[in-house]
């Protein structure tokens, strides 16, 4: 038996220690384990993946899982974004856990032919945590769906929490928090079976071209790159508290502030990657938060 | 234009002044200086119309070389040694970046140990760059190769970096008869550099951006590879041009006495000249010798290797250089490019000599001819020759007897 687990996740969600603590579980658990994150020179927010697979035998794959029996998609706008493109590959029979407010059939990628499981993580790790990292939920949800026993997962857990530094206290709160996940859940049976995928291998001929030099002439281009959606809270101006001194102007990292036509402070939300440095730096208290709902 | 006597490097900055380069970012070192202190003194006393600046090393050079290029400017500089690999990082952004400048190096070996005599590490440090390589024999051959390199690099179908290759001492500092073209007819040659995308500000363009994914990755450099093997495309119809106004025949490779010959020594670089006396002197005991000389290092001129090496008994590869727990660096490219001719020598001979510029007897050479008869007649096993005289290893024992090191 072998069981391999793609997280898909925004960076500062948690979807490496994730996959590092599904690993250290299954380690512990007496399975053997391996797990890598992915990721780019992208910031906060960007999509990127993580993967562990578990087997009671020899491990003989390495790098990247097309073919996944179990997806962990731990932010609800990556369902549908076609760079991550969660649901692809995912076996047939197989199982996708879902951090979401919607009920599964709306969730599933247009999967009919895999088991889905949604939970509202977010809500939990806000709650529990006071912040949206959900490494331990979306840890606990794959465990106890695989069938890792608690004894196993709860030391992975904690192991995997000290290494990244967390406090005692923050340990023992996500424990609470993936304690209750793990509780509420039940192991699922998992019959998978691999989608037909067959490389088509092209020649070097139709790679080259007559230029082929690295030379961008579309110069400009990042503004047709929408990073809004990177956000996981929202800033929303108090335009009764607001006063356009333009300070959070001043601070926005990423230019998403603007003056409209009415001469009032705006933010651009194609752009704004919910960092709130605007909310903590405007001194009228003006700027509120609300969570990203991308319904 | 008359025949003038003068030093490799005086011959690659008479090139570069030839070619109308527009910058020359420079920096020092032995056995390069000379060049970049002859360009130096003709940009000051106004008889070459370029920029030259001094950058604080090799790093910098290479950054403001390939950036200048990238504007639209025809770049030259120099290097040698550590130098080189002190630029290397810059090297694969330069070739990535499709910066079509030329940079002379001037062969020294690398340290440790220290030594100012050439071998071929430098240089084939830089083998995977994406830079193309021409190695020259001659101090004429260096003043040539300039010309042509800037030809094959700013070829559309190519556009990439090359360096080109002399030996320090044995072609730096060696003065020798060079005939210089007259400009008139190289401005014929070379016209002015005319990239289809210079940087300018009113015409952004973005280059050497990151990509961030292995596929993008893959498909710039299969199509820098791409680009490299056009290089060869390039060179051939450059040498063709270059043979009608100079007079002077370049090839990807040179042969020598290979009309019927069964013994073929392949080598590169200033010593070859030697490898030349060897093959005339079996030649005069009656042995059918020949050399084979790899002028273009790259693209790897394999199809014409194996064409010359074709049909012969044996052949053998000298390497002025080493790759520690390998051997010559060119032994295995010449070797590979054997691999699936039909007809190939029935043994090849890996030969390493000529390490930091040790010098090389005719004897010594011919040895290497009568190693390859007698793997060719069975009476010795393909073993590696690695050239070491015996007065040489007393005079070593002598001094490492002095300095206390334990033989
Ligand atoms: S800092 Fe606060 S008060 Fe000032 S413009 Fe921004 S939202 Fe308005
Ligand atoms: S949260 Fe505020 S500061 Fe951060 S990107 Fe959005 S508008 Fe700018």
């Amino acid at each position: 038996m072998i069981l391999r687990v793609r997280f898909h996740g925004r960076g500062g969600q948690g979807a490496k220690t994730a996959s590092r603590i599904l690993g250290s579980a299954a380690f512990g658990g007496g399975y053997n384990a391996q797990d890598f994150p992915i990721y780019g020179a992208e910031r906060r927010g960007a999509p990127v993946a993580a993967f562990t697979r578990f087997s009671d035998s020899e491990i003989t794959e390495r790098g990247f899982i097309f073919s996944p029996d179990v997806v962990a998609v731990m932010d609800d706008s990556l369902v549908a974004d076609p760079l991550a493109n969660p649901f692809a590959g995912l076996r047939k029979g197989g199982l996708a856990i879902v951090n979401t407010t919607r009920p599964a059939a709306e969730a599933n990628g247009g999967r009919d032919d895999v088991t889905v499981i949604t939970l509202d993580l977010t809500k939990r790790a806000l709650e529990t945590l006071g912040k949206a990292v959900l490494s331990a939920g979306i840890a606990a949800a794959v465990a106890r769906s695989a069938g890792i026993d608690a004894e196993a997962f709860v030391g992975g857990l904690v192991d995997e929490l000290k290494e990244v530094g967390l406090s005692d206290d923050v340990v023992s709160k996500n424990v609470a928090l993936a304690g209750a996940v793990y509780d509420e859940l039940k192991p699922v049976e998992l019959r998978t079976e691999e989608l037909p995928a067959k490389a088509e291998l092209v020649p070097l001929a139709a790679v080259v071209s007559g230029d082929g030099s690295e030379d961008i002439v579309n110069v400009g281009n990042s503004a047709s790159r929408h990073t809004g959606n990177w956000r996981v809270t929202e800033p929303v101006i108090d335009y009764q508290k607001c006063t356009d001194c333009m300070i959070c102007y001043a601070y926005c990292p990423e230019s998403a502030m603007s003056v409209g036509a009415d001469g009032r402070i705006a933010i651009d939300y194609d752009n704004c990657k919910g960092c709130m440095i605007c909310q903590a730096e405007c001194p009228l208290r003006a700027i509120g938060s609300i969570m990203e709902d991308r319904r | 234009m008359k025949p003038e006597l003068m030093t490799g490097n005086r011959a690659a900055a008479s090139a570069a002044r030839l070619a109308r380069v527009d910058y020359v970012p420079a920096y020092p070192i032995t056995p390069q200086t000379e060049i970049i202190e002859t360009i130096a003194s003709w940009v000051r006393e106004g008889t070459m119309d370029s920029k030259f600046v001094q950058l604080e090393s090799e790093h910098s050079m290479m950054t403001a070389a390939g950036a200048a290029s990238l504007a639209g400017a025809r770049v030259f500089t120099a290097t040698s040694s550590q130098g080189l690999l002190y630029a290397m990082e810059m090297l694969y952004n330069v070739s990535g970046w499709r910066a079509p400048m030329v940079l002379m190096n001037v062969s020294r070996a690398l340290a440790a140990p220290i030594v100012l005599e050439p071998d071929h590490n430098d240089v084939l440090a830089a083998r995977d760059s994406g830079f193309l390589q021409l190695h020259s024999e001659t101090c004429q051959e260096v003043a040539d190769l300039v010309l042509l390199a800037y030809r094959v690099a700013e070829d559309r179908r190519v556009m990439l970096p090359a360096i080109v290759n002399l030996d320090g001492f044995y072609l730096s500092f060696t003065r020798e008869k060079v005939v210089l073209p007259g400009q008139a007819e190289v401005d014929r040659f070379l016209l002015p550099y005319d990239p289809p995308r210079p940087i300018r500000a009113t015409a952004p363009v973005a280059k050497g951006s990151a990509v961030m994914e292995g596929y993008l990755y893959s498909y710039f450099r299969y199509n820098l590879h791409a680009a490299a093997l056009r290089a060869k495309e390039a060179f051939g119809e450059a040498a063709g041009e270059y043979q009608e106004l100079f007079g002077r025949a370049y090839g990807p490779v040179d042969g020598y006495r290979l009309e019927d010959a069964d013994y073929v020594l392949v080598m590169s670089n200033s010593f070859t000249t030697l490898g030349r006396q060897a093959v005339n002197r079996m030649r005069e005991q009656g042995v059918k010798a020949g050399l084979l000389k790899l002028r273009m290092v790259r693209p790897f001129p394999g199809e014409e290797v194996a064409a010359l090496l074709k049909g012969r008994k044996v052949a053998a590869v000298f390497d002025q250089n080493i790759s520690p727990g390998m051997g010559g660096i060119f032994y295995p490219e010449v070797a590979a490019s054997l691999y699936h001719l039909r007809g190939r020598p029935e043994a090849l001979l890996p030969v390493v000599g000529g390490l930091g510029g040790k010098q090389l007897t005719s004897d010594e050479m011919c040895q290497v001819f009568e190693r390859m008869r007698a793997v060719g007649k069975g009476t010795a096993k393909p073993d590696p020759m690695f050239l070491m005289r015996e007065e040489e290893l007393s005079k070593a024992k002598k001094a490492l007897a002095t300095a206390g090191v334990q033989g």
